[in-house]
Formats: C-alpha cells, sequence, structure tokens
C-alpha cells in the first residue's frame, strides 16, 4: 500500500529528524562533529527496556530515558569535547568522540549482548490501530510521530525565543564573543549537550518500542544515516535536519515499496555527496563559518 | 604460525600508513575499511573470475579505490574539509551495502578462492610503502603538507591549492587501503562484507594515531602493537574496543597536540639542518 | 597596448556585503606599476575585505578586477596567488608551527604550484639559498630554525613579508604590517618595503601611520564605509576636508 508507506516513511524520517536536530544543534554551536551521538540514541532503547523491566511504566520510562540520555551528553561533552574547543580540533573532537562511541557500544553488548533484544510492552499499545479514511494505521505510530514533531516544535521555539536560545545562538555565532558579552560558554555547551543527547535517546527508545527491539547495532546503522541527514539539510540548521529526516524517511520507504530496500542505506549517502556539489551548504545551510574569518 | 604473524602485522601496518598519508594533509578518513573492501574485492574478482595475477590484481584494485577516493572526495574538499569525515563514513557504509546487494560476488555470504599472498608479498609491500613515505618526508612535499595541515587559508594565499592537495593524499591513502585488502584477502581464501564495517574503519585510524603521527614510523608500531597485545593477552580480545577507546581518549586527553602533532620540534631542527647541508 | 601605461591591477565597481551589512560599496581604483599606493581609512572602512576579495579569499557580490589586464574576478586565492598577487594579513597568519626557514621555504613558486613534482624530481636544495637570502634581507637569518609561532610581533611581521616575496610576486598587499609596532621598529619596517619594492612591480599598503604612508606611498587612497572617498598625492588627500572628517569621526583610528 502506498499511503502505508508513506506514513511508514514519515514516522520514520521523524524519528530520523530527531537524531539529526541534535547532530545539527551540536555541530552548529560547538562546529564538531559528535561521533558518539548515535550510541546515545542506541542506548536510548534499552534504558527504556531496562526500566521496563524494573516495573515502570511507559510514561516513567520515558523520563527517565531523556534523562539518562541527557547525562551522558553531558558525559560525552566532558570527557570528548571540553578540552578540544579550538577552531582546528575537529580530528581531535572526532576521534575523541568516537571513541567513546566505541566503549558504549562495547559496554553495551556486555550488558545485553550482541543480538537484538525483544522488548514488549504490557497491554496493547504496540499492536493497537485506528483506521483513518479507510486505513488502518498502528497508533503508536501516530503517537511516536505527533511526539517528535512535537519535540522539535519545542526545540525551534526554544532556541528562537527564549533566553537560553539566545546564548545558544551566541555562542553558535561566535564563542569569543559570547564570552565577552558574559556568556559562560561551557554551560551553554553542557545544555545543547543534554538536549541534544535528550532527543536522541528518545529517538532511540522510539525506534525500540516501534521495532519491539533494543539492538547495539542501530548507533552505526539508524545513528549515523541522520548524520548524513544533517548535512543534507545544511549543518547547523534545525529546519534542515527536520526536513531532510522527512524526506529521507519517505524516500527509503519507496525504496522499499520498489523492492530497493537493500541500498537505502547506500541511498542516504549518495544523495548527501550529490547535495554536495550542487548546493555545498545543504538544503537550507550558509557556508559561513567560524573559522573562515580572516 | 609465523607467517599468520607477519602477514597481518604487515597488513595492518600499511592500513595504518593508509589513514596517516591522508592525515598528512589534515583530513581524517573512516573510509578505509571500505577501501580496503573494495580492494579485496576487485582483486579477488580479477584473480579468480579472470585469472589475472594477483599483484596485478592488487594495483587495478588499489586504481579503482583510488579513483573512486577521488570521485567523492572531490564534492566535500571543494566545500569544506569537515564534509570530507562524512563522506568517509559514507563511503564504508555504502561499500558494505552494495557488496551485500551484488550476487556475482557472493552477496552477504562472501566471496571466496583466493589464494596466491604470502609473507614475502607483504614484506615487500611495507617496504616499499615505507621508503615512499621516507622519501616523501625528505622533499618539499612534506612542508607543503604541512602548511596545508596547518592553516589552508594561508597556504591558498601562498599559491598551494589545497583542495588539489588533500584530495590526491586521499586518492593514495584510498589506493594503499586498498591493496593492503587485496593482499588480505588473498591470504584469507574467503572475505565477507560483515568483515569491513565501520568499526574497522575506525581501529584503523586509531592503529595510525595510537601509534601517533608525529612521524611515519608511529602508525607502523600502533599497528604493530595493537594487532599483537591481543594475541598474547588472553582475554583482552574480547575486550578490544573499550580498552582501544578507553586508551585513546586517556592520551588524547593527556597529550591532545602529540598524538597529532607530526614531526617534534628537535625532528623538524634537524630535518633542516640536514636540507641546508645537503 | 602600451604595457607600462597598463596598469597593473583595475578594479571597478567592487561591492562586498556580509549578511546585509554593506562592506564595499562599488570600490574602483587602479594600482600602477612601480608605485607604492597608501589606502587609509578608519577601522571598519573595509580596507581588509577589499584585499581579501581582490585576493580570492572572499567572493565579491559584484563589479570587476582586472590583473595585468586580465579578468580574474572569480578566480580563487591560490591561482590569483601563482599569478603574482602576494598579502599579508592584518592579524598574522603564519605557519606557527613550522620554522622560520620552513615558511619561506613553502612558498618558493616551483613547490607551492607543483607540490606533487617535488617527490620525482630531485632538487636537493630545494630554494633554501633563496631563502635564506631573503631571511637575511629582512634581519630574521639568525632565527631561520626557531617557530615560527615564538617570534616576537614585529618578527613575525617582517616573517610574513618575506614569505610574500619568496613566491617572486609582481603586486604585494600589506595588511597593516606595522601594527602593534614602535617608532624604531615602524622605521626599520618602512625601509625593508622600501627595499621590498625592488623585488615587484607595486605594492598596496594598508596603514594608520599618516607619517609613515606620507614618506612612503606615491599615491594615496583613503576609504570610509566602504567607499572611496580621495585618492591622489599624499600631501594634498591628508588635507581635503572630508579626509579629515572621516578620521576624526571615528575614534580609534590610529590604533
Ligand atoms: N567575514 C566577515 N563577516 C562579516 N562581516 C565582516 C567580515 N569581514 C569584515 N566584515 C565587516 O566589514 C566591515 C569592514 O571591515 P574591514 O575591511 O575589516 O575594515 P578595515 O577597513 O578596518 O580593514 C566591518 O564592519 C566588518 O565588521
Ligand atoms: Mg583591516
Amino acid at each position: 500500500m502506498l499511503v502505508e508507506q508513506l506514513i511508514n516513511g514519515v514516522v520514520l524520517g521523524s524519528m530520523y529528524a530527531l537524531i539529526a536536530q541534535g547532530y545539527t544543534l551540536i555541530f552548529g554551536v560547538l562546529d564538531k562533529l559528535n561521533f558518539a551521538h548515535g550510541e546515545v540514541f542506541m542506548l536510548g532503547g534499552f534504558v527504556c527496556l531496562a526500566s521496563i523491566a524494573l516495573g515502570a511504566s511507559l510514561p516513567v520510562a520515558i523520563l527517565v530515558a531523556a534523562i539518562i540520555s541527557g547525562l551522558l551528553g553531558l558525559m560525552i561533552e566532558f570527557v570528548g569535547f571540553r578540552k578540544f574547543r579550538s577552531p582546528d580540533a575537529h580530528i581531535t573532537a572526532a576521534l575523541s568522540s568516537f571513541a567513546i562511541g566505541l566503549v558504549i557500544i562495547d559496554l553495551s553488548q556486555k550488558v545485553w549482548g550482541a543480538e537484538p533484544v525483544a522488548l514488549t510492552l504490557p497491554g496493547t499499545l504496540q499492536t493497537a490501530t485506528v483506521s483513518i479514511a479507510g486505513l488502518n494505521i498502528v497508533v503508536l505510530r501516530l503517537a511516536i510521530l505527533v511526539i517528535s514533531l512535537l519535540l522539535m516544535f519545542v526545540l525551534y521555539g526554544v532556541v528562537v525565543k527564549t533566553s537560553l536560545g539566545r546564548r545558544i545562538r551566541a555562542v553558535a555565532e561566535s564563542p569569543a564573543k559570547a564570552a565577552l558579552f558574559g556568556i559562560n560558554v561551557t554551560r551553554v555547551n553542557q545544555q545543547v549537550f543534554f538536549i541534544a543527547s535528550a532527543m536522541s535517546g528518545l529517538a532511540g527508545l522510539a525506534l525500540a518500542v516501534r521495532t519491539g527491539y533494543a539492538n547495539t547495532d542501530v548507533g552505526f546503522t539508524f545513528g549515523l544515516k541522520a548524520l548524513a541527514i544533517m548535512a543534507i539539510g545544511g549543518m547547523g540548521d534545525l529546519r534542515g535536519a527536520l526536513i531532510g529526516g522527512l524526506l529521507v524517511g519517505v524516500l527509503e520507504a519507496l525504496a522499499f515499496q520498489w523492492g530497493l530496500g537493500q541500498l537505502a542505506d547506500v541511498f542516504v549517502w549518495l544523495f548527501m555527496i550529490v547535495i554536495l556539489l550542487v548546493r555545498p551548504a545543504g538544503l537550507f545551510g550558509t557556508l559561513i563559518s567560524k573559522d573562515v574569518r580572516a | 604460525m609465523m607467517q599468520d604473524y607477519v602477514v597481518f602485522v604487515g597488513i595492518n601496518i600499511v592500513l595504518a600508513w593508509s589513514v596517516y598519508v591522508i592525515l598528512l594533509a589534515g583530513s581524517l578518513s573512516f573510509a578505509n575499511g571500505g577501501f580496503m573492501a573494495i580492494g579485496a574485492y576487485v582483486s579477488g574478482v580479477l584473480t579468480v573470475k579472470f585469472g589475472v595475477p594477483l599483484v596485478l590484481a592488487a594495483l587495478a584494485a588499489g586504481v579503482a579505490a583510488g579513483a573512486i577516493g577521488v570521485l567523492v572526495g572531490f564534492p566535500a574538499l571543494r566545500t569544506r574539509g569537515i564534509y570530507l569525515m562524512l563522506v568517509t563514513v559514507g563511503v564504508t557504509v555504502s561499500v558494505k551495502a552494495v557488496i551485500e546487494s551484488i550476487d556475482y560476488v557472493g552477496g552477504i555470504q562472501g566471496f571466496g578462492g583466493m589464494v596466491g599472498t604470502t609473507q614475502w608479498h607483504v614484506v615487500a609491500l611495507v617496504a616499499m610503502v615505507g621508503c615512499g613515505l621516507w622519501a616523501l618526508s625528505k622533499s618539499p612535499l612534506q612542508r607543503i603538507l604541512d602548511a596545508v595541515r596547518e592553516d589552508e587559508l594561508s597556504a591558498a594565499s601562498l599559491g598551494i591549492n589545497p583542495v588539489h592537495v588533500k584530495l590526491v593524499c586521499f586518492g593514495a591513502g584510498a589506493f594503499l587501503a586498498a591493496v593492503a585488502g587485496s593482499f588480505y584477502a588473498h591470504y584469507l581464501i574467503h572475505v565477507a562484507p560483515d568483515q569491513f564495517g565501520i568499526v574497522l574503519s575506525v581501529f584503523i585510524v586509531l592503529y595510525a594515531v595510537l601509534g601517533g603521527t608525529n612521524n611515519l614510523w608511529g602508525p607502523p608500531i600502533g599497528a604493530a602493537i595493537m594487532t599483537l597485545i591481543p594475541e598474547f593477552v588472553r582475554g583482552l580480545e574480547s575486550w578490544r574496543p573499550t580498552a582501544f577507546g578507553i586508551i585513546i581518549l586517556g592520551l588524547l586527553l593527556i597529550r591532545p597536540d602529540g598524538l597529532l602533532a607530526f614531526r617534534s620540534i628537535t625532528a623538524r631542527a634537524r630535518g633542516i639542518f640536514v636540507t641546508k647541508r645537503a | 597596448m602600451d604595457m607600462a601605461a597598463q596598469p597593473i591591477l583595475a578594479v571597478d565597481g567592487l561591492r562586498k556585503s556580509f549578511r546585509g551589512l554593506t562592506a564595499l560599496e562599488s570600490v574602483s581604483l587602479e594600482v600602477r606599476r612601480g608605485e607604492i599606493l597608501g589606502l587609509m581609512g578608519p577601522n571598519g572602512a573595509g580596507k581588509s575585505v577589499f584585499i581579501n576579495v581582490i585576493t580570492g579569499l572572499y567572493p565579491s557580490d559584484g563589479g570587476a578586477i582586472r590583473y595585468c589586464g586580465r579578468d580574474v574576478t572569480a578566480l580563487p586565492s591560490y591561482v590569483l596567488a601563482r599569478l603574482g598577487i602576494a598579502r599579508t594579513y592584518q592579524n598574522i597568519r603564519l605557519l606557527r608551527r613550522m620554522t622560520v626557514l620552513e615558511n619561506v621555504l613553502v612558498a618558493i613558486k616551483d613547490h607551492a604550484s607543483q607540490p606533487f613534482r617535488s617527490l620525482f624530481v630531485r632538487n636537493r636544495s630545494g630554494g633554501v639559498a633563496a631563502a635564506m637570502a631573503l631571511l637575511e634581507q629582512f634581519h630574521l637569518a639568525d632565527k631561520a630554525d626557531r617557530l615560527a609561532g615564538t617570534l616576537a610581533y614585529g618578527e613575525a611581521r617582517r616573517l610574513e613579508i618575506a614569505r610574500a616575496l619568496a613566491g617572486k610576486p609582481s603586486l604585494l598587499f600589506l595588511d597593516e604590517p606595522a601594527a602593534g609596532m614602535n617608532e624604531r621598529e615602524t622605521e626599520e619596517l618602512a625601509a625593508t618595503i622600501r627595499t621590498s619594492h625592488r623585488l615587484v612591480e607595486a605594492i598596496v599598503i594598508v596603514e594608520h601611520d599618516v607619517a609613515m604612508m606620507r614618506g612612503l606611498s606615491d599615491r594615496l587612497v583613503v576609504m570610509d564605509s566602504g567607499r572611496k572617498i580621495a585618492e591622489g598625492n599624499p600631501a594634498d588627500v591628508l588635507t581635503q576636508p572630508n579626509v579629515v572628517e572621516a578620521y576624526l569621526g571615528t575614534d580609534g583610528a590610529d590604533d
């Protein structure tokens, strides 16, 4: 069913967008890629799994996953980025965050094993459907879509409207100038990491609940794809991450529809390379970066 | 047994150098596992299905990987260097997925029948690459690379084309990784796409960085140590990623510049001294 | 066409803005062969942006740049450097982790424009003699093996000029070369610039020091708010009312 596939694509895309917005937020503010971000996403699913296993209800599990992911983000900022702030520390920051990612995966596999672990929620939440205009839609997918969009909407509001957002934008523009205006750059970096990681963890939770499995692989498969999506949308641009995510989600769903599912992973990266050729800054981004001023 | 050590250490040394060559121009590549896979499969098809001699097939595979590297590296480098890092991740992910979908080379099951690598192939390869890099370190090119790595803008206003320099280095790194992959496959007889995931690419980078990229001797030391230690310390194999990650983090935190400094000050002063006398 | 009469650089209607802020508003000027052209103006006038656009660091938003009669408007900076346009930066951009000598060697033309040839073509001396001669001229020969990042301010400024000259340019842009120097250093610098002038066809120098500019430049161009407001011989231009006003209207023009 084409329409159903499209809806699946949008739901998938909203999860991509949640992760991609985290990547893009961190990139926009620090000008560095956080390669551990996908593993925060992965761990979100397992935190949910563990919470449920300990008897927590889903809303509690969601809260726990958001908080633990956020805290993990603070740890990543402290270990992987705090010391590597200079504009030419791209490589160092990439290495350190990749190293953190490796440790997170390896330890997760020590605890939960390398195979996917089933995650079943009590009740019929994972299977219940509603029928809208003659289509049977899994309620859970709709819920994921609505909540993801809501989260991104809130994030956008925070960045554009609040004083926290003003500080974030100031640091994104120029950390040195922001510091001159009395902004605590380290604090802003921590806030950004917390927000981005919490969102990523929630996306991981959503994926685990939707598929019924938590899987230590998803950081490298699903999570890394969001990195390409960020570049497609324009690095450092929230709108770009949202639209890029939805676009890729829908295109992937169509690829499955047409029997090209196996190549879905390739296609995202090729799309990114093509975008770099025709629109170097991505769909929405600008190429101005902090270190290009002379 | 001894032959195993020589071959695997040697291949990992060349892989570490393939990352080093790219780092020399200031880019980081997580694509070398993917290029290695290209090397393994292209050369494998050439020898197994077309009867091409191994050395020739390895060279052809290297050229193919180098061409792909230049092709995908160009759009990334033309804009901002950091995009190359993204593209390299994409290369590794994509190469694996593409190979998995090609039935001609066995899909997920993998591809077999490659034979012919001896330890002498690998020793010769290490020696040749080492000599090449040593010659580079003594040539004016080393200074050009240093300049591009240190400040692209400044280098460009001196007449250096940073994109060109980085692209050639990226292509050369892809070439080396693919040649290493060719000999690797023809030693193992059978390879599967699963062996060439992103983790392998990250490991290769870590070999190079762990040994230190101050000069061309660091990467082989890192590669040799990281290949051999798990063989001799029982139980470490299963903790490899964690141990690797923590060691790298520790070193980066203690000596952030040390690992990526390229040529210590003393080595640099000596180099100039030699140049002046010559 | 008479080569001598043709200006080495002809800029016509050059425009550049950054996100709504207009940094250059249709600037036209010529640099003649053999001259030292002074470029003055209060801070934020757009002098550095002018140099950055000419040398290909920023793309222009409009206008034309002709160098030796050739349209070079959209060329990247490394091509312009190879064609013979060299520069220094207002905030010094040396290769700080390379030695003083290496900084100059990097800029040697054959290497910079054909970097990979040096791997195959043996030219052992690598231009060391030429580089040392340049360092000698800029009183840096004894510091050849020091890391550039450890140089004192004035030395770093001199090294940047020496490095710019290593590529044998025809046209040299100096962006505030005397900034942060004391009077004696400034005088020494003026002398080195005069010497350098023998090695290039023309120099464009941005400076705030009125005495230095009066002594050095053959002609003077004054900019304010992205526009050229005066042009002519230094003595006349410096007394023009609008020039005086432009400088008095802003503070800190002398720092
Ligand atoms: N990369 C840039 N991005 C945004 N604004 C810039 C940039 N470079 C210069 N400007 C602005 O352009 C104007 C002219 O600057 P500049 O040319 O540096 O002045 P000066 O004449 O002192 O050298 C200033 O308002 C400056 O803030
Ligand atoms: Mg200026």
